[in-house]
């Protein structure tokens, strides 16, 4: 887990606290759209997660568009469809 | 005449990283009156070179060479008593070589030419800001120089068994019993002669067919011979496929032509290459690059963001002190001046030194090279063995290389001799200037120095 919680800088300038939930119910939709199962859906989104947590130790501020491309680097790697979806169908702000 | 600031930003030029290809780029913006922000992540300035690179190690190497010769002495007649070494006051001496570079004054040297030193990560937001330990930057221009990190190969139970790079070889204790050192470029052959000297065994493991990649085939056989005349195991065309800890030591499995062998030594040096520090938020500013090869540039050592440079270890093509700061300096230039009067990068005579004995030092394109670009190639070569010099030294192995044009102008060479390092800029000169073969066999070089087998390699282009 990050030793601190950073910042995401969104589109738009504005800025709020970095919520894994959010990243992780995205990655799990992201999933069911392309008919994983709920229970693989979970892995996945659980495991890019850890991921994009793991790179945020020791960093304040990233852009929301940062944590997308952190993000997709595992996700392609586990799913590549779902991490289609999730590049192209999702908006994240 | 009053400063004319750009009022919309913190400050005229942030440079991230203070190593050669940051300072520079720093120092000069800085006495042209501008404002500028240095940010490194490390608690000590300097990068890389003299707290873990170029300087400890050739303080060490420097130790090392006394020390051969003093073991060599007895045969020019000099009477030594018991030669030994106190590897605790070789590390002193490193210590004391490090901290006269500057680096022991840490910030000071920025502050005290008003420079503003942050000691943090900076990751861009857009092509103007950065954030830092939670606090945002703003500036007109940027340098970056965030220089490399080490690759760590995927090698089973490297990791578990445990291992070192430069950063812990320059400061161990004593010099390892054994070692197996991964990679056979300037590094991984540096570390080779340096404890090798100290009375190491070592094994040093390469994975391409020969050692130094880059260079002469000429240069690389015989170094591998010189090598393994003390005692050094060089695997080439090898692959380190395992390593597992045994009590204090560690079993590793070498893996040539698929049969595998292994190898118990008491400590693993990697040395097997670098990855440029990329991840910072560039593609928030519009940086292109690439997670091998570093960030793009053109040759005005700007990036694809206009208002951000680049310079150093993280755009290549080379990964030295002395490029870095040329870049670093084209960069801060073309920062401060009309685009019409921009600087290119001119990378045709950059001077590559490896720091073994007796040292290699090359310049230009090696020979395969310039058969690969087409280019009509003349060779000449002279042994060192056949100079003044090498009688009154008897020092007798190594050799000059040059190769020319079909026009006999000098595009690349090699120097393998002692004295190298300081040979080579004499066809560093000549490649730049673009002069023949010819000219530099008339010239005049002082009879008996090493640099009479430059002129005589010259005599020799055919």
């Amino acid at each position: 887990m990050a030793k601190t919680k950073p910042q995401i800088v969104k589109r738009h300038g504005h800025s709020e606290l970095y919520d894994a939930r959010k990243l992780y119910a995205s990655v799990y939709a992201a999933c069911l759209t392309v008919r994983a199962t709920d229970q693989e859906a979970e892995l996945i989104a659980a495991d890019v997660t850890e991921y994009v947590d793991s790179w945020f130790v020791a960093k304040h501020e990233v852009t929301s568009h940062d944590l997308m491309c952190k993000a997709l680097v595992r996700f392609k790697e586990l799913h590549p469809d779902a991490a289609y979806m999730y590049e192209h169908h999702i908006n994240l702000s | 005449m009053p400063r004319r600031y750009d009022t919309r930003y913190d400050f005229d030029l942030i440079v991230i990283g203070t190593g050669a290809g940051g300072n520079v780029a720093a120092h000069i913006a800085n006495s042209k009156g501008k404002r500028v922000a240095l940010f490194e992540r490390e608690a000590v300035v300097g990068g890389e070179c003299p707290n873990w690179g170029c300087v400890p190690t050739k303080a060490l190497l420097n130790a090392a060479e006394h020390y051969k010769s003093g073991q060599n002495a007895p045969n020019f007649g000099i009477k030594v008593g018991s030669l030994g070494y106190d590897y605790k006051k070789v590390r002193a001496y490193k210590t004391k070589v490090v901290e006269r570079t500057g680096t022991a004054d840490g910030d000071e040297t920025f502050r005290k030419s008003g420079i503003k030193v942050i000691h943090s990560d900076a990751h861009f937001l857009n092509r103007h800001e950065v954030t830092a330990s939670g606090k945002r930057y703003t500036a007109k221009n940027f340098v970056i120089a965030t220089g490399t990190s080490d690759f760590i190969p995927p090698v089973e139970g490297l990791t578990e068994s445990g291992y070192i790079t430069f950063k812990e070889a320059i400061d161990l204790k004593q010099p390892p019993k054994s070692l197996l050192v991964i990679g056979g470029g300037a590094i991984g052959c540096e570390f080779t002669e340096l404890f090798t000297s100290f009375g190491s065994k070592v094994h040093l493991v390469e994975a391409m067919p020969r050692l130094l990649g880059r260079e002469e085939p000429e240069a690389a056989d015989l170094l591998k011979a010189l090598f393994e005349n003390r005692g050094v195991k060089v695997h080439t065309g090898a692959l380190v496929t395992k390593v597992a800890k045994k009590a204090s030591k560690k079993e590793v499995t070498i893996s040539v032509d698929g049969k595998n062998h292994t190898v118990l030594v008491d400590e693993v040096l990697v040395a097997s290459g670098k990855r440029p520090n990329v991840d910072f938020g560039l593609d928030n500013a519009g940086v292109v690059y690439d997670p091998k090869r570093g960030i793009k540039t053109n040759e005005f050592m700007q990036t694809t963001a206009r208002n951000i440079f680049a310079a150093g270890d993280v755009v290549g093509p080379y990964q030295f002190t002395h490029t870095a700061s040329y870049q670093s300096r084209i960069a801060a230039m073309n920062i401060l001046h009309q685009k019409s009067n921009w600087e290119k990068a001119d990378y045709r005579a950059v001077p590559r030194c490896v720091f073994v004995d007796p040292e290699i030092a090359s310049v230009g394109i090696t020979e395969a090279e310039a058969r690969d670009k087409k280019i009509h190639v003349r060779v000449g070569m002279a042994p060192i063995s056949i100079i003044g010099r090498s009688n009154t030294t008897d020092r007798s192995t190594g050799f000059v290389k040059i190769i020319t044009n079909h026009r006999r102008v000098i595009i690349g060479a090699t120097v393998y001799s002692p004295n190298a390092g300081e040979m080579i800029h004499e066809l560093a000169l000549a490649i730049h200037m673009r002069v023949t073969a010819d000219t530099i066999a008339k010239l005049i070089h002082a009879f008996p120095t090493w640099s009479e087998s430059i002129r005589i390699a010259a005599g020799r282009v055919k």
